[in-house]
């Protein structure tokens, strides 16, 4: 207990000496070479409760501005740990007015919060310096480079756009903060899923916001990936660091982050203060950030594709246990192999889009014959579901209502998507209603074929 | 309202989880999960001093309650201050004198029961930093149906749609090293309920009923927790040497 009473966020001087003697032999605190980033995990949430009734229209006219509430929607969270240091971002969206020099474009703001739990200097209230500084060069990384594409989040031009909020919380602080909270901003903001909505109503000023489960979600186009690289430097420049640990921080005099991306391109560079360093080092510098930023960009893209398969998979999964329970076909060998395919279909979704085009074509030709085989007209479906499934169409399959009734009033309005939808839905939560309707007309099921390649289309560049 | 939204009966609570030593630079912390419903709280202390208008013979708790987004109003620091009288019913105030000791909760889902899961978080999260406390605190929530029936650990859906419901906190459960048929004739020594918070209206039987639903179910809570925490006991043996 005795050492938590001295104020322990200074360091003392034999440790400052001891840090900056062992710096001229390339010596660091946690024995890393000067130019190693320390382990980075990034990890994904979902917290969603339950759907509710979502459709909200508003009437531009009279500026009332409907909040679409967060917590339906699945947010975009991530949290990114960097050795010691813990990050965690949450993106959420609000449709909201635009800028008045801007009526066609969304909005992107970036809060950041010194949580007082990741360091004891840290106090409540308001925002210090650090913080300030950190919000700012994420935003000059992430906004002013036009990473996240703004002109998609307009609704209606000069009336409603989406904003989209990006909220970071520090948690635990073990040096290179900007880093980490930067790669917690992409990753949140890659997994982030707005709802679509459409301009609509009697005088086409009104705008529908739907319901995650009747129209799936759109990722947030992203151009690239601006990654920050943030230096110490030491001996008057002498030395320099990347990543460093709290501890180096307190020791140096001088620190800059610079935000690249893959391309090669500089965002932003950040020096603020500190003693001078000669422009040959900052050219170094950049060079090196540079290489850093594309393994740290794949490093990313690779946790998000992860995620998203293992998404995509969880759905997928639900499919074979439910069918058991819910088709009472005559004909059980043919059900058994269809259960076979599917599997086999589904392991290999992620691999060979591709594959599930002739798929179609082959058991098109079974469903003219067999007009009982609802275990072959899973087929169809199934296999070409993982495709389209890159992310647009997950979160319909996990949230699914089981209102019968929603399924009624699909039909009513579009013909071809209720007839997909029933069998994704059938196919995720065995809703009984869906089945026998896929029974009654085998001819709509080609039909439906059509629409479902525009689909993926869209999907396709939806996801892209 | 017979079947609950996610398919529990009354009595079932949502599942448990809980994680000690989650952070590098604070002195103690845990993260507590119910469900959705997810909080990670943080301790650091005691620091020498106490804030003015606080009593200096005794060591004083802050609490610091941070949402998952927007900002501090006053359902925060309202939590704030039930999280602070909590704490310091059950931790020895009088071994430390004038030192604070700083609670930091964070929010990082809400599904409903956010309050229990914060006592819940910070209760583990002290244990994890050493605080002497005189026992542990176990909080629940229980929800009154029209018809009189109680539910427990309520989602965010139920909260919303019950016309009462109510956050009890008890102290957990003694393990008792002696016989079982010994202590059956003795009057268990802790019996009181720290801290109760209800919203809306319900009839005193219901209340009442409420609160002995709540109590047994603290039964179980602190069982999870004394499993959770004994697991994680051997790790503090080796941290405890550096």
């Amino acid at each position: 207990m005795e050492q938590r009473w001295a104020n322990t966020s200074r360091l003392t001087i034999n440790e400052k000496q001891f840090i900056e003697e062992a710096l001229r032999s390339e010596i660091r605190v946690d024995g890393r070479r000067l130019y190693d980033y320390r382990r980075l995990t990034i990890k994904f949430g979902r917290y969603r409760c339950l759907p509710r009734a979502t459709i909200l229209s508003c009437k531009c006219y009279h500026l009332r501005f409907s909040l679409f509430c967060c917590n339906c929607r699945e947010d975009g969270s991530s949290e990114v740990q960097l050795g010691e240091t813990h990050v965690m971002a949450f993106v959420t969206g609000q449709l909201l007015q635009p800028y008045r020099d801007r009526p066609n474009e969304g909005t992107l703001a970036i809060f950041t919060e010194f949580s007082p739990m990741a360091d004891p200097s840290f106090e409540p209230g308001r925002p210090g310096e650090a913080a300030i500084e950190l919000g700012r060069v994420i935003d000059r990384g992430l906004r002013e480079s036009r990473a996240v594409d703004m002109e998609s989040l307009c609704v209606v031009a000069g009336k409603s756009v989406w904003a989209i909020r990006v909220d970071l919380h520090i948690i635990d602080n073990g040096g290179n903060l900007i880093d980490a909270a930067n790669i917690a901003a992409l990753a949140a903001l890659s997994t982030f899923r707005r709802p679509e909505c459409s301009v609509g109503g009697d005088d086409n000023q009104e705008i529908i916001v739907h319901d995650p489960e009747v129209r799936d979600p759109i990722p947030l186009t992203i151009h690239h990936f601006p990654i920050a690289v943030t230096f110490a430097f030491f001996h008057e420049g002498n030395t320099l660091v990347i990543d460093p640990h709290y501890k180096e921080e307190a020791v140096s005099g001088v620190r800059m982050t610079v935000t690249v991306n893959s391309n090669g391109d500089v965002c932003a560079i950040q020096k603020a203060g500190g003693e001078g360093i000669l422009s040959g080092d900052v050219m170094r510098c950049l060079r090196i950030a540079s290489l850093k930023a594309s393994e740290m960009t794949t490093k990313i893209k690779e946790a998000v594709e992860t995620y998203n398969a293992e998404v995509a998979l969880k759905k997928v999964k639900r499919h074979p246990s439910l069918i058991a329970q819910k088709i009472t076909v005559p004909d059980v060998e043919m059900k058994e192999a269809s259960f076979q395919k599917t599997k086999e279909l589904s392991a290999d979704m992620e691999n060979s889009p591709n594959q599930t085009s002739t798929s179609l074509t082959t058991t098109k030709d079974k469903d003219t014959n067999a007009s009982i085989g609802r275990p072959l007209n899973w087929d169809p479906y199934s296999s070409s579901a993982p495709a389209i499934v890159s992310s647009s169409t997950l979160p319909e399959l996990v949230g699914t209502s089981k209102d019968a009734n929603e399924d009624q009033m699909m039909q009513t309005d579009e013909e071809y998507d209720p007839n997909l939808k029933k069998d994704q839905i059938a196919s995720a939560t065995g809703v009984s209603s869906g089945i026998h309707k896929q029974n009654s007309p085998p001819k709509s099921l080609k039909d439906a074929v059509k629409p479902k390649h525009k689909r993926k289309k869209n999907a396709e560049r939806g996801a892209r | 309202m017979e079947d609950r939204t996610d398919g529990r009966n009354a009595n079932q609570l949502r599942p448990l989880g809980c994680s000690r030593t989650i952070l590098n630079r604070a002195h103690g912390s845990a993260r507590w999960s119910q469900g959705n419903t997810l909080v990670l709280a943080a301790v650091y202390g005691p620091k020498a001093g106490t804030k003015k208008g606080e009593n200096p013979e005794k060591a004083s708790f802050e609490v610091i309650w941070k949402p998952k987004t927007g900002q501090i109003g006053k359902q925060e620091r309202e939590y704030e201050m039930i999280l602070k009288r909590t704490l310091q019913s059950i931790c020895l105030v009088n071994v430390h004198p004038n030192t604070t000791t700083s609670v930091i909760v964070q929010v990082v889902g809400d599904d409903g029961s956010l309050l229990p899961c914060a006592i819940n978080a910070s209760c583990a999260a002290l244990v994890d930093a050493g605080i002497p406390m005189k026992h542990l605190a176990v909080s629940i929530s229980c929800g009154l149906m029209e018809e009189g029936s109680i539910i427990l650990d309520l989602t965010k859906s139920e909260e919303e749609k019950l016309k009462a419901f109510a956050y009890l906190v008890f102290p957990n459960s003694p393990l008792s090293v002696i016989d079982k048929v010994h202590s059956s004739k003795e009057e268990p020594i802790e019996h009181g309920i720290i801290t109760s918070v209800s919203y809306g209206a319900m009839p005193v039987s219901g209340y009442f009923d409420c609160l002995e639903r709540g109590r047994a179910a603290s039964a179980a809570i602190s069982e999870f927790l004394r499993r959770s925490l004994q697991k994680q006991s051997s790790d503090d043996a080796s941290r405890a040497s550096q």
